[in-house]
């Protein structure tokens, strides 16, 4: 048991012997190791994208009664190589009027930024591929960078439609980013790091979310207007912004921003698994399949609401972040702190 | 208290999450249409008198009757076309023929790769292949014509192209 | 006279640009920043214009400020291609005017022709056009409710309506061969009876469109965000929507309690008892809300009808080549979206002269121009979307 949970660590030191004994300098090894976890992590993302395209497409036709697809191979398992296929196979126009630069990095940014997070998530113990000791703090600084690339491909696509759907962006990520952070301090306050791997170690006792829930429910609805998922889609609001800030694109471009959308999902929903429902720790299964699973309950959760709700109003949802989440959110940081120092006072003077 | 209506919904959601689906697999599984649904035309040419009614109700000039007098004075149809792509389906034609010659089907599956195929043609029981020169048929329409009884099933017009054959009798 | 400050900056009290030009005027530094207005097209390919419809908006950032209706995209001429047809040739015609209502389009056009021939009407026949009529009704209420929760998102709302309306086709389709245009009200009666069993599915029917209702009532009327975004967004006052000569749910919305089914009775409704639905606040939500109240009370209606049907034929045949006598008619019925009229003008001949249509829809967005300035683009969508238009009957 101990082995199938240590599983990629025995084969990653195995490799390391191996050009440890070819006589590889040390340097040269863990070049080779970062170059075999980026590629694990990007075919990671990658099986992931397709797996989300698939059950978001049969989740949905479920929830509407339907069946959704089940042509294309054994209940439409195929269906999102079929989507894949076809993006690629459009063509890739580009209005004449475009910031022609801005328009086509836009998507790159987006994509990429989405790929190096999926380098901070703890799948096991020890099992990040970027282990650092601020690992949380990086890996919210680096999500609100996406924003960027809205913006560019709201403002480089020369069309009125991307321009407001880039402009709720900014407005919206930006602010949702500061009851984002606070309620995750709360989860810093426990376990007493901002490495993830400590978080989800600390949580060998209990679910954070036991000890959090009115963290977690900050978090899940501020991790829903981070990814600019219904019911805080107005960004790319398909019934008023036509598509928002990726009216303009099609094809392979296009594609990139639908996979970086759904890539994301994946990614705060192990961030959200991380901090609260206790990451890779859980008795008897190894500690990734832990990992996914709970992965999988907040993807599940976040698509429930996505298709129950319908889209808030943006000026009414600044309101609702300003008004009532962040105070909401200091006072579950006063509550922890409150909530430590009696725990300690407690087991100290009960000893 | 606030979030309850949210609630609701979500559990509402979750229920119909559970539920048998609606979803018919068609073409496995096909529609159990009632009798009177409009689909496509049926036409019985042993019935017909050439009366033209039917033409002269349709809105939309769909129907072309061409017939030719024969013994006694009395009509024979020769061929009866219908030009199903203008057509409403809006039942005036059935409605108008005295003999219930010309009557809805319920099968629905009319789509075609050509445009050709969307007219419709029924040989009547006075059917002269050699007497009436049939049109030009339009490129690509070129098929070998079909022996066919007078009541048989429709299909496309094998030899006819869209738009008028010459008839040696007064068309309706 | 009321003071419309049409395209003006100003909207009501308390709308965006109203806090923005009170912001302005307090702060100095934001009254020197320098914004443009511009124009944006929401339309006519737009998924949310409920057909072709085109709205050349002035904006100031997302806020609108004046608004323009600009249609005729899908304008076929109907009107004109009635001097050419018979009076029965056309009446296939008259379903394609309002799609989603299509018999209660039937039924004002035989109506007008009744009037002008002076031709009776069987009663079983007005028993079942009642009947047809509300089932119409009913499946065309759907049709806006779902379209207003998918303007808003709410997918999985937007299915559930269009399956209960799945039900009412399946009846329609029993009845006359056709789901949407039905060619089956005419001008005598109704070209055909009811078939075997019919009350039996009826009645199957309504237990799943209760239950679909229900579902789709706990989805969406209690939701707080769709209540955020209906409630108090896009209020009609009832002497504005007099003014501007709004009908039909819209109206009884604002709180004109007015209904042709009760106030100027056609048919056998005089006979039948139901209620009219009639709320005060004219906002979107009210408009949505009311719909789904004129649900339960067309299903009151259908089975009073079927409970009360006499027997006998149900058609008056008019001769082939029916010529009235010269005169015009204008006759009026309560459709689904307001007062749907048939003017028509005959000079002897088997043609119409002149036939005119007063369509409901065409009446009712002539209060967007008014309305629009003060929302939001996602305002104006929620807005348009209650006002239940259907271009169809809006450019003929």
């Amino acid at each position: 048991m101990q082995t199938l949970n240590d599983l990629f660590l025995i084969v990653a030191s195995f490799f390391r012997g191996i050009m440890g004994s070819l006589g590889f300098p040390p340097l040269l090894t863990d070049a080779v190791m970062g170059l075999v976890s980026f590629v694990a992590v990007a075919a990671l993302v990658t099986v992931n994208i397709i797996v989300i395209l698939w059950v978001d497409r049969r989740v949905a036709s479920f929830f509407q009664e339907r069946l959704g697809p089940n042509r294309v191979g054994p209940f439409g398992l195929l269906q999102s190589v079929n989507d894949a296929a076809k993006l690629i196979g459009k063509e890739s126009i580009m209005p004449a009027a475009a910031d022609k630069r801005v328009y086509k990095l836009a998507p790159v940014i987006i994509f990429t930024v989405t790929m190096i997070l999926y380098g901070f998530l703890p799948y096991g113990r020890g099992m990040s591929p970027v282990n650092m000791n601020a690992g949380l703090l990086f890996f919210i600084a680096l999500s609100s960078t996406s924003t960027i690339a809205i913006l560019m491909a709201g403002w480089g696509s020369n069309n009125k439609y991307s321009l407001l759907g880039g402009m709720r962006t900014v407005a919206q990520v930006i602010s949702y980013e500061i009851p984002l952070a606070f309620s995750m301090l709360g989860v810093v306050m426990l376990s007493g790091s901002l490495n993830l791997g400590q978080i989800s170690e600390a949580q060998r006792g209990i679910w954070f979310v036991f000890l959090q829930p009115l963290a977690f429910f900050i978090f899940l609805v501020s991790a829903l207007a981070e990814l600019a998922r219904s019911p805080f889609d107005m960004t790319e609001a398909e019934q008023e912004l036509i598509a928002g800030y990726h009216t303009e694109y099609t094809g392979m471009r296009f594609a990139l921003f639908f996979m970086a959308e759904y890539a994301n999902l994946f990614c705060v929903a192990a961030l959200g698994a991380t901090l609260f429902l206790g990451g890779w720790s859980g008795p008897i299964l190894p500690g990734y399949i832990w990992f996914i699973g709970k992965t999988w309950f907040m993807v599940l959760v976040i698509l429930w609401l996505r298709w129950t709700f319908p889209r808030a109003r943006i000026d009414k949802m600044m309101k609702f972040n300003w008004k009532f989440l962040i105070p909401l959110s200091i006072l579950n940081i006063l509550l922890t702190g409150v909530g430590i120092k009696l725990y300690q006072y407690f087991t100290t003077v009960g000893r | 208290m606030f979030g309850i209506g949210l609630v609701q919904g979500l559990y509402t959601t979750a229920k119909r999450f559970l539920m048998k689906k609606v979803t018919q697999a068609y073409p496995e599984v096909l529609p159990d249409l009632p009798p009177r649904s409009r689909g496509s035309f049926g036409f019985d040419a042993d019935e017909c008198i050439s009366c033209g009614l039917c033409a002269e109700a349709c809105p939309n000039g769909v129907i072309k009757v061409d017939y030719f007098l024969g013994e006694k004075n009395r009509r024979v149809l020769e061929r009866y076309s219908m030009n199903l792509g203008y057509c409403l389906f809006c039942g005036l034609c059935v409605e108008a023929c005295p003999k219930s010659a010309i009557f809805f089907k319920t099968d629905f599956d009319l789509a075609c790769y050509r445009k050709d195929d969307t007219l419709f043609t029924w040989r009547g029981n006075g059917y002269r292949p050699s007497a009436a020169p049939e049109s030009t048929p339009t490129a690509g329409a070129a098929a070998p014509p079909v022996a066919r009884t007078a009541a048989s099933e429709p299909g496309p017009a094998a030899a006819t192209a869209a738009g008028a054959a010459p008839s040696a009798g007064k068309g309706a | 006279m009321r003071d419309s400050s049409i395209g003006s900056a100003d909207g009501a009290a308390g709308s965006v640009t109203a806090v923005a030009a009170e912001a302005r005027a307090a702060d100095p530094a934001l009254d020197a920043l320098q914004t443009e207005e511009y124009t944006l097209n929401l339309g006519p390919q737009h998924p949310s214009t409920h057909g072709v419809y085109h709205a050349k908006l002035r904006l100031n950032g997302e806020s609108i400020v004046g608004c323009e209706n600009v249609i005729g995209y899908l304008h076929r001429g109907m009107e004109k291609l009635a001097e050419s047809r018979t009076y029965a040739q056309f009446a296939p015609y008259t379903a394609r005017f309002d799609y989603l209502a299509g018999v209660l389009n039937n039924w004002g056009y035989a109506m007008a022709l009744e009037k002008l021939g002076g031709i009776a009407v069987p009663e079983r026949a007005e028993y079942i056009r009642v009947i047809v009529a509300e089932l119409q009704r009913i499946a065309s209420h759907l049709v806006m409710l779902s379209s207003m929760v998918i303007d808003l998102n709410a997918v999985t709302g937007w299915m559930y309506a269009f399956t209960a309306r799945e039900g009412i086709l399946d009846l329609l389709e029993a009845v006359s061969g056709s789901r949407m245009n039905l060619n089956y009200i005419v001008a005598g009666g109704v070209t055909e009876d009811l078939p075997e069993e019919f009350e039996a599915k009826v009645k199957r029917t309504f237990e799943d469109l209760h239950a679909r209702l229900d579902d789709f009532d706990r989805l969406v009327s209690g939701n707080e965000i769709f209540l955020g975004r209906t409630r108090g967004i896009g209020v009609i006052e009832s002497g504005q929507a007099l003014e501007y000569g709004m009908t039909g749910p819209n109206l009884r919305a604002s709180g004109v309690d007015l209904d042709l089914r009760k106030d100027a009775p056609y048919g056998i409704y005089d006979k039948l008892d139901f209620d009219v639905p009639v709320l005060r606040g004219g906002d979107s939500f009210d408009r949505y809300h009311i719909r789904l109240l004129e649900i339960h009370e067309s299903v009151r209606l259908v089975e009073e009808a079927m409970a009360g049907l006499p027997q006998g034929p149900v058609r008056t045949k008019l001769p082939k080549a029916w010529k009235p006598a010269a005169g015009e008619v204008f006759e009026q019925i309560e459709s689904a979206r307001g007062i749907q009229g048939y003017h028509i003008v005959s000079d002897g001949s088997a043609k119409p002269y002149r036939m005119h249509l007063r369509s409901p829809s065409f009446v009712n967005i002539g209060v967007l121009p008014e309305l629009a300035p003060g929302l939001t683009i996602q305002d104006f969508v929620a807005t348009l979307a209650s006002l239940d238009i259907v271009l169809g009957e809006i450019d003929r």
